[in-house]
């Protein structure tokens, strides 16, 4: 049994519920033990990093540590939170000044910093460690039909120094994953290019909404039948705030986009309702009806 | 490989209505880098592609162009690389991206320039110089601020990428702005609050999304993105109060408060009331979609041992400013691939 401390960050409890289920259910299936980090907080978002480094540190030294109490690896569901994670351990374990300092802070509550674990993605792990060999044998719905966009989304590949788990050129675990469940990975302009989600509320009109118009008219130039990305916050900003990126340039674009979880727990025959297929914004009806 | 295929992009304003692409058969030779693969089709078969280039060492920057969609110094890489890297006979190389392409490779300079010259890229000192005569000296941890970001060769790579700029050419860009970062930064400099109101006017600083295409391009561990960041939490501790203070503010809070942001709240913090309103079609949304806990509206559920995580934060905010943290040189752009060492730690194991 492949056993991880589970990391599910703000999203996935908040605004895409069907990720955190979706991901329970599908690594349940594929041998993978989630135990739940319930006593992480939020990893900053990149937002507490911009005020306060020293305190983005403290608290991210903390969840790490909560996974180290278990001794296990943490797995993440969301780009940002596994960059962050990863950041923050890479600041710890090259600065040993601000590592002391940090589990001085740690201290008060008994707690320290150890730096034995490593900060892990599902995607990473479900072509790792559960492999794609065991996957494809598990395949009894093979989505030979969709031709599938793949939307990495920024922090699963940059930068290469703190994630480094593949080419942030030209990664392929995305198509690889897409490929062993029977879809046809499409190529499309903004395979690697980014949501906008980070700049929202300072340049939603300027920049965020524009990007997001740009990544979904991408792929529906390439004819895919949808998206699909690792990360909850691309999702957010793809699927949620599509309408808004329509009305910004006034195309209708209608793109659905999925979670990496329920694109591998559709292949594997679970029901797109047990997956949460129902609550994305922009309609999965055109995929569900294929599926059912 | 014998022979690979250099792609061109090639663009004479005065005779071509449109840009296009001529390819070169070359062969493939060791350590050939793509600028000297350019040099051996421009001097056997083409005259007339341009291109720039000086120092042919990676050092003066003008060499910079898009190669397999990915901004580089030409004179840095090597074909035989990239053939390898992309599995492919083709390289394409183009201008840098976002910027206007003048002829063929060369693109318009002046549009950076511009945009650079409002940070007032030059020491501006805060005092007059020492009595000795001797340089402005500097404490080494003050420098170590600024060692890296100094390093800029004003290549360009990372103003090619930048999916901000992509999406809106008036961004400042990285490259602009972590110029200014190097100032503003700078223990010597007397021009801080300048600088700032320059890269903070509409919030320019603040259109940056966070992509990190900029430190991942640099070919000199600049670090822009970083760089970026750095000046926002300088601005922050010189006082201007931006949409990012006010969102850092909020996270902050709600960690505090209780380990998790609260999503359902943040636009009207955020925003204010107003803000909220014009949010109301995608809560709305949200709302029918099962995607919103009723409970957030009220706060929501708190962490488990939430008293831990108060703790540590009011200890962190006392300790702060005892806490002296350095920049790591670390931006090895070279980047390790986990999943092939992962595979051959367990093939030994
Ligand atoms: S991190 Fe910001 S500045 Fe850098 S490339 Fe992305 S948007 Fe541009
Ligand atoms: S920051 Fe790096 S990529 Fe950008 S111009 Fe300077 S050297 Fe080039
Ligand atoms: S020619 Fe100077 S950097 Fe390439």
């Amino acid at each position: 049994m492949l056993r991880y401390a589970f990391y599910t960050g703000c999203s996935a409890k908040g605004v895409a519920p069907e990720l955190y289920e979706s991901t329970k259910l599908v690594a349940e299936k594929l041998g993978m033990e989630l135990i739940e980090l319930e006593a992480a907080t939020c990893c900053g978002a990149g937002a507490v990093q911009e005020k306060d480094e020293f305190m983005s540190l403290v608290i991210n030294a903390r969840n790490l540590a909560l996974a180290e109490e278990l001794g296990l690896d943490m797995l993440t569901i969301c780009n940002t939170c596994t960059l962050m994670l990863r950041e923050a351990k890479f600041k710890l374990d090259k600065n040993p000044e601000v590592r002391e300092a940090v589990n001085e802070v740690l201290k008060e509550t008994g707690l320290e910093y150890k730096g034995t674990i490593e900060v892990t993605h599902f995607l990473w792990e479900v072509i790792d460690a559960v492999g794609l060999d065991k996957l494809k044998s598990m395949v009894v719905r093979p989505l030979k039909e969709f031709n599938i966009a793949p939307f990495y989304g920024c922090h699963i590949i940059r930068p290469p120094y703190l994630i480094g788990y593949e080419d942030p050129d030209n990664p392929k675990s995305i198509e690889m994953l897409i490929e062993a469940l029977g879809g046809n990975p499409v190529d499309h302009e903004a395979r690697l290019a980014c949501c906008g989600f980070h700049s929202f509320w300072s340049a939603e009109d300027k920049v965020t909404l524009r990007l997001t118009a740009m990544d979904t008219q991408a792929a529906k130039k390439q004819r895919a039948d949808f998206m699909v990305t690792p990360c909850p916050l691309c999702h957010t900003q793809l699927d949620a705030m599509q309408p808004e990126a329509e009305e910004k340039i006034g195309v209708n674009i209608g793109m659905p986009v999925l979670h990496l979880p329920q694109l591998i727990g559709l292949a594997i025959g679970l029901k797109p309702k047990e997956l949460g297929l129902h609550k994305h914004v922009i309609s999965t009806k055109s995929i569900i009806e294929k599926v059912a | 490989m014998e022979f690979f295929n250099l792609k061109v992009f090639r663009y004479d304003p005065t005779k071509d209505s449109q840009p296009y692409y001529k390819t070169y058969r070359l062969p493939v030779e060791k350590g050939m880098t793509v600028l000297a693969a350019l040099f051996k089709a421009k001097e056997e078969q083409d005259p007339s592609i341009s291109f720039r280039y000086n120092c042919r060492a990676a050092i003066c920057g003008s060499c910079a162009m898009r190669i397999n969609g990915h901004a580089t110094l030409a004179c840095k890489v090597q074909v035989t690389h990239l053939l390898d890297k992309y599995q492919t006979d083709t390289i394409v190389v183009e201008p840098v991206g976002n910027i206007k392409p003048l002829k063929d490779l060369i693109y318009d300079m002046d549009w950076v320039v511009d945009k650079l010259k409002r940070i007032k890229p030059w020491f501006i000192p805060k005092e007059a110089p020492p009595a000795d005569g001797k340089e402005y000296r500097q404490d080494p941890f003050d420098h170590q601020k600024i060692d890296y970001a100094s390093d800029c060769i004003l290549c360009n790579s990372c103003m090619s990428d930048c999916n901000a700029l992509k999406a809106n050419k008036d961004f400042l860009g990285p490259m602009v702005i972590s110029k200014a970062y190097r100032f503003v930064a700078d223990s010597r400099d007397g021009a801080k609050k300048e600088r700032l109101e320059e890269v903070l006017k509409e919030f320019n600083l603040e259109w940056c999304v966070r992509c990190m295409e900029c430190t991942t391009r640099c070919p000199k561990e600049v670090q822009p993105y970083e760089n970026i960041i750095r000046t926002r939490i300088i601005a922050a501790e010189e006082g201007f109060k931006s949409p990012g203070e006010i969102h850092a503010e909020i996270f902050e809070k709600d960690i505090y408060n209780r380990g998790l942001l609260n999503e359902m709240l943040l636009p009207m913090r955020q925003e204010g009331l107003l803000g909220a309103a014009k949010r109301a079609p995608f809560g709305i949304r949200m709302f029918f979609k099962g995607k919103v806990n009723i409970a957030d509206f009220f706060g929501g559920h708190k962490v488990k041992r939430h008293e831990e995580v108060q703790k540590i934060m009011d200890k962190a905010r006392q300790m702060k400013d005892k806490v002296k943290i350095k920049i790591i040189p670390d931006v090895q752009t070279v980047y390790e691939d986990k999943r092939k060492s992962k595979k051959l730690k367990e093939q030994k194991a």
